[in-house]
């Protein structure tokens, strides 16, 4: 097996034992009319034999491992005891739950979510209603998945019969509507500068903040930081709405765009080139 | 043109030239204007003087799309693909049965053979009909006659359907959309079409919308539902604008069967929210009873209904409260039972209700079957409060926000039973 591979380093060592035949008779003289065999002959066995010297670091470097040899020192590498990832019900049956209540982690979907459940990313089961947790089996969804689902009636029964309405709960208020599209003005940091204290920077309450021009941090008289970006808004600018189908404006666009380009680079070769004439 | 056109066509001329000269006054078709065949071409000349194509485009060959555009708006609209059409422009005017293709014609023979066949067994269906038919009253309304007629009447309708099924020019005709939908043939080809299709998205929506429980237990649509608000169709379980709902839907109801039926219409919202009880409630938008409908009669405009023979409850335009999830107006079409009429009067005079009146109990009180279902959504929008205001809807200017839930009180662990 080994055979071909020496085969190459040995002539290259042919090649060498004839240039300096001075050289190896000098190491070994005792062995020199061996030396002049291999020169002819190259053969590894007489080699190995004669010049265990020379040939040893040639032979290591050409070594191979292969794949039906195992690698050693994975002894202690993967641990088998691993810490516990806490998995399993965290709710029991019949227990009260409230909207985002985690009731069973798992890995996989060892319980799927039923009436009024969701799943999670992970697949953690978990409540979107509040209500009973009930842990049940429901054969006409499906053959043999195993559901967590809520009711809302500490006595209530799952699964619920296949055609009957869905139960439902709204979970909401009625409140007056408030009118859209009111700005609410929004706080921002002011100074504040006293005789005694020298100056402060505070802040100012969402109301006093909408009133013109205030001292600011770095003794600015200035409008609040919000007021200024709704400039354009006050004044009336209004960008037109983008049109996929304006291919004219786009290609006018791509137009400058690629002039600006040009531009940049020519400034650039401008300078490159001062900087050029200047050494 | 794809490759084997165009190594067919010279022999295709070759033959119409050498054969068809001979058979002169052939039963072509002169109707086109475009012809390359110099008989034809000698035809239209000695006709009339040709009128510019662009004047008068055919919509069997109009293949440029602004000629098309132009067809449209004046409501024609160009048959098949514009692939075929462009092809059938500069095509020899050769009738399909004279294709001079071997194996076309071998395979045509079989067809017709098969066709002949059905046609006797249609004859010899038809006279079993007939006698049975003949006998007199007494013995025709007794059980076995009864069933064996209606037995061999689909019997009639599937040999039927079966006698043309294999007939390209059928299925041409089909897929233009030049079908006779009150021909057996054309009903079984539309009801397979859209059975592959649009009946599975109408089927998906409302199971996974759950309309199907909680509006009725069960619905097995059979007909080809579409809906309109203006000329804009509204795919199954789309969001609608209060405004665009505002006026009454187009119903346009395919039938694949043959005969009229009488149907009833309903159109319920299942998400009207009740702060009250914390729940949901029902509410009829639409209800009008005895409506004919068959395969070729198929427009139903609930605008257009008449109010004293058939609207029970005039239409309420759907609006949802700002906050409420969104409301799902199920439109239904219910089976009459034997299509007899109900009696109006008596439905005007009981159903009064819209909140009370639920479909499940209607279905169950006249005896009802749901034979075909649509569905749209409404939300809150920036239309709805124009709608509210024109409607006078009470709670114009409430709004519903999320109810806060308590948390659950921290429980705190006892400390013994951990390490």
């Amino acid at each position: 097996m080994l055979q071909p591979r020496l085969l190459t380093p040995l002539r290259a060592l042919g090649g060498a034992t004839a240039r300096s035949n001075n050289f190896i008779n000098r190491l070994i003289p005792q062995q020199s009319q061996a030396q002049s065999l291999l020169s002819r002959t190259t053969s590894a066995l007489r080699l190995a034999q004669s010049s265990s010297i020379l040939s040893n670091p040639l032979l290591s470097f050409s070594q191979v491992r292969h794949a039906s040899h195992s690698a050693q020192g994975a002894a202690n590498k993967h641990s088998r005891d691993p810490a516990g990832k806490r998995l399993g019900a965290k709710r029991t049956g019949g227990e009260y739950v409230v909207p985002g209540c985690i009731i069973f982690r798992q890995r996989g979907t060892k319980w799927f979510p039923g009436e009024n459940c969701a799943m999670g990313r992970d697949h953690t089961i978990y409540a979107a209603e509040a209500g009973y947790v009930r842990y049940y089996l429901d054969p006409a969804r499906h053959r043999d998945r195993k559901y967590i689902g809520i009711v809302f009636e500490k006595d209530g029964k799952l699964p619920t019969p296949q055609n009957a309405p869905t139960r439902r709960k709204l979970n909401r208020i009625a409140v007056p509507r408030l009118p859209e599209n009111v700005e609410q003005g929004q706080s921002d940091l002011t100074v504040v500068v006293s005789e005694e204290t020298g100056s402060m920077v505070g802040s100012v309450t969402a109301v006093d903040a909408q009133d013109g021009k205030q001292l600011r941090p770095g003794y600015m008289w200035r409008e609040a930081n919000w007021s200024i970006g709704r400039a354009a808004e006050k004044a009336g600018i209004t960008a037109a709405p983008y049109d996929r189908n304006d291919r004219w404006l786009a290609w006018r666009k791509r137009q400058a765009k690629a002039q600006r380009a040009i531009q940049m680079k020519s400034l650039k070769n401008k300078k490159k080139a001062s900087k050029k004439a200047k050494r | 043109m794809a490759h084997c056109e165009r190594a067919s066509r010279p022999l295709i001329q070759c033959l119409q030239k050498s054969s068809m000269r001979g058979i002169s006054g052939l039963q072509l078709q002169s109707t086109r204007a475009f012809q390359s065949t110099t008989i034809l071409r000698d035809e239209v000349q000695t006709e009339a003087k040709p009128q510019a194509f662009y004047k008068a485009p055919d919509p069997a060959l109009v293949s440029s799309p602004r000629l098309e555009r132009r067809l449209m708006r004046q409501g024609i609209l160009p048959v098949g693909s514009r692939r075929r059409r462009a092809a059938l422009q500069n095509s020899d005017n050769l009738p399909f049965e004279q294709l001079p293709y071997q194996c076309f014609q071998a395979a045509r023979k079989v067809l017709l053979a098969d066709r002949e066949e059905k046609l006797k067994e249609i004859t010899a269906t038809s006279e079993k009909i007939a006698r049975i038919q003949a006998l007199p009253k007494e013995e025709l309304s007794r059980n076995a006659n009864a069933s064996r007629l209606k037995a061999l009447e689909l019997h009639l309708e599937t040999l039927q359907v079966h006698a043309d099924i294999n007939d390209p020019l059928v299925k041409k005709k089909f897929e233009d959309g030049q079908g006779d939908m009150s021909k057996p043939i054309y009903r079984y080809l539309a009801d397979q079409q859209w059975r592959e299709y649009r009946r599975k998205i109408l089927v998906q929506r409302i199971t996974q919308m759950n309309v199907i429980p909680d509006v009725l237990p069960h619905c097995d649509p059979v007909l080809d539902t579409k809906l309109y608000f203006g000329r804009k169709p509204v795919p199954p379980g789309e969001f609608v604008n209060a405004g665009v709902s505002s006026t009454p839907p187009k119903l346009n109801i395919q039938m694949f069967e043959g005969g009229e039926k009488l149907v009833t219409i309903a159109v319920v919202d299942s998400d009207v929210p009740n702060v009250e009880t914390d729940s949901f409630d029902y509410r009829m938008h639409y209800l009008a009873v005895n409506i004919p409908i068959s395969a070729i009669n198929t427009k139903v405009d609930l605008n257009q209904l008449s109010a004293d023979s058939q609207v029970v409850m005039p239409w309420l335009p759907p609006v949802a409260q700002k906050g409420s999830p969104y409301h799902r107006l199920s439109v239904f079409i219910l089976e009459q039972k034997d299509s007899k009429p109900l009696d109006f009067a008596a439905i005007k005079a009981h159903e009064t209700d819209r909140d009370n009146t639920l479909l499940r109990t209607l279905q169950a009180r006249y005896h009802l079957k749901a034979i075909g279902a649509h569905l749209f959504r409404s939300i809150w929008d920036e239309t709805t409060f124009d709608v509210m205001k024109q409607i006078g809807f009470p709670e114009a200017d409430m709004e519903l926000r999320r109810k806060r839930v308590e948390p659950l009180p921290y429980k705190r662990r006892n400390p013994s039973t951990f390490r």
